[in-house]
């Protein structure tokens, strides 16, 4: 033990690491009324990096080239010890991130925590939501699979529709007129390396912004559920008599992280054909496209709709104008109530927006 | 609560902690660690007509490199390829009837002994046997 507080002490002289711990950990307080739900964030960062090591580790075996790549997965499937672990960690994995990531947003809306001052975390929350779409998509060609293949050729297709550059955007995207071997590389490329790193350095922002302003009060068991920000200076929401985040708060996380865990282990285990369809399993064939292809559950909304317009343009820019009023939200609604069941506007629109959304993806699956 | 108590619980869970890292590393570790399986009991076969009088061939045995030499005298040698001194593979020269490592001179006999350089000790010897026109190493 001597020693050891020899290190500490001689660490504790150059970095203050005693005054770090109370300002970030044990003196870091939140409100009391604090529920699992603002976990969320915490189990979409763990389910990240969970993905960057998986990722990493899948990066041994796996080649990019378009007539070696199924190959190499399902070496890593059938070969490679504990390959199916890894890939089916990652497959899965990357479903459940984008599940927790509209339960973190969902619960933000309902606790309407993206109100002013938050707006900055709102942003660049949503900008993670782009993030996490995108590299979903990119990594779904990987595989190069009949799946992978025509699921990428009508995601693609999609951006055509813009008028006067789309086509050039869709030859851009794909390095070329249809997807082939050059669309791999720009989507590996993607994958791997830039949208990673532009997740790490949003999800860097979006920590900071929450640094920064404080935690915002849940609107649950108080008299007072209003926003009281003033709006004329800068001011750190402190939560006095609150509860520190270590022990305590890092507790609850570790508990959401642990029934993501059995989550994970249920799917990967008992269920492990959940992420996949018969497609899958069949090497990318150019010249042959199967029928009722369709992409995954986070983009069957977004297809369905685009199939319920005649002209594609509207059906696009109706979308995208979703996208940008959800992106705004803290611009739009600036009333000052964060309880949800007094804001009956916001409730009925949240609500049916979500049930829109659960019916398009199930009428995306069944149509 | 007791200190002794909260020291047996955190004990525990620094238990279930380990087992945890465990559980996780023993997959990750056979994921990476290089595939063994069948490594030993790999054969080569390798035509007897192949391979001249005077002349060598390489080839690829359970993962590293070998060699046939078929000595001017007419006897069949097998050896492995690879120098024991910082492991490049050797050369064939015809002309001498040797072998020559070429990363730093090592120079070795048709049989694999060390004439000069520095290489420690002789080319291993591979078991072969010959049967039906055909060298089959291993």
């Amino acid at each position: 033990m001597g020693i050891l507080k020899s290190v500490s002490d001689w660490f504790e002289t150059r970095l203050g690491i005693k005054d770090l711990v109370e300002k970030n950990l044990t003196g870091y307080l939140l409100p009391r009324n604090i529920n699992f739900w603002y976990s969320m964030g915490s189990v979409v960062l763990f389910i990240f990096v969970m993905q960057v090591l998986t990722g990493i580790l899948l990066l041994v075996y796996y080649i990019p080239e378009s007539d070696k790549a199924f190959g190499s997965v399902v070496g890593i499937m059938n070969r490679v010890p504990f390959g199916w672990l890894i890939r089916m960690c990652h497959v899965v994995g990357s479903s459940m991130m984008v599940l927790f990531v509209l339960f973190h947003m969902l619960s933000v809306l309902f606790m309407g925590s993206y109100k002013r001052p938050r707006e900055l975390n709102w942003l660049s929350g949503f900008i993670l939501f782009t993030l996490v779409q995108a590299i979903c998509l990119t990594g779904y060609l990987l595989p190069w699979s009949q799946l992978s293949f025509w699921a990428t050729t009508v995601a693609t297709n999609s951006v055509g529709a813009i008028p006067h550059i789309g086509k050039f955007l869709v030859e851009f995207l794909r390095g070329g007129t249809l997807v082939g071997p050059p669309t791999l590389g720009r989507f590996y490329t993607l994958h791997i390396a830039v949208i990673p790193v532009l997740l790490a350095t949003v999800i860097g922002a979006h920590l900071f912004f929450l640094e920064r302003i404080g935690v915002s009060t849940p609107p649950f068991g108080l008299d007072n559920t209003k926003n009281r920000w003033q709006g004329d200076a800068f001011r750190y929401e402190e939560h006095p008599g609150g509860i520190p985040f270590f022990p305590n708060y890092l507790l609850r996380d570790m508990t959401s992280i642990a029934v993501y865990f059995v989550l994970l282990a249920t799917i990967v285990f008992f269920f492990p054909n959940l992420c996949f369809t018969k497609d899958a399993f069949v090497q990318a064939n150019p010249f042959q496209t199967p029928a009722h292809i369709k992409p995954e559950w986070y983009f069957l909304a977004n297809y369905q709709t685009l199939k319920l317009f005649p002209n594609e343009f509207i059906g696009l820019s109706i979308q995208g104008a979703a996208m940008t009023f959800l992106a705004l939200l803290p611009f739009i609604d600036r009333g000052n109530e964060k309880h949800p069941l007094k804001r009956p506007l916001f409730l009925a629109a949240a609500i049916g927006g979500i049930l829109l959304f659960i019916a398009l993806m199930v009428w995306g699956h069944y149509s | 609560m007791d200190s002794s108590r909260r020291r047996f619980l955190f004990a525990c869970l620094g238990g279930v902690a380990a087992v945890g890292a465990g559980l996780a590393l023993y997959p990750v570790y056979n994921y990476l660690a290089p595939n063994k399986t069948g490594a030993n009991e790999e054969k080569v076969s390798i035509p007897e007509s192949d391979i001249l009088p005077g002349d060598a061939k390489f080839f690829d045995f359970r993962g590293e490199t070998g060699v046939i030499v078929h000595k001017k005298s007419g006897e069949l040698i097998a050896l492995s390829a690879v120098c024991t001194h910082l492991g490049c593979i050797v050369q064939w020269e015809s002309a001498k009837q040797d072998f020559l490592c070429p990363c730093h001179g090592g120079r070795y006999t048709e049989d694999g002994v060390v004439i000069s350089g520095p290489p420690p000790r002789p080319l291993g010897k591979l078991p072969f046997t010959v049967a039906g026109g055909a060298i089959i190493v291993g």
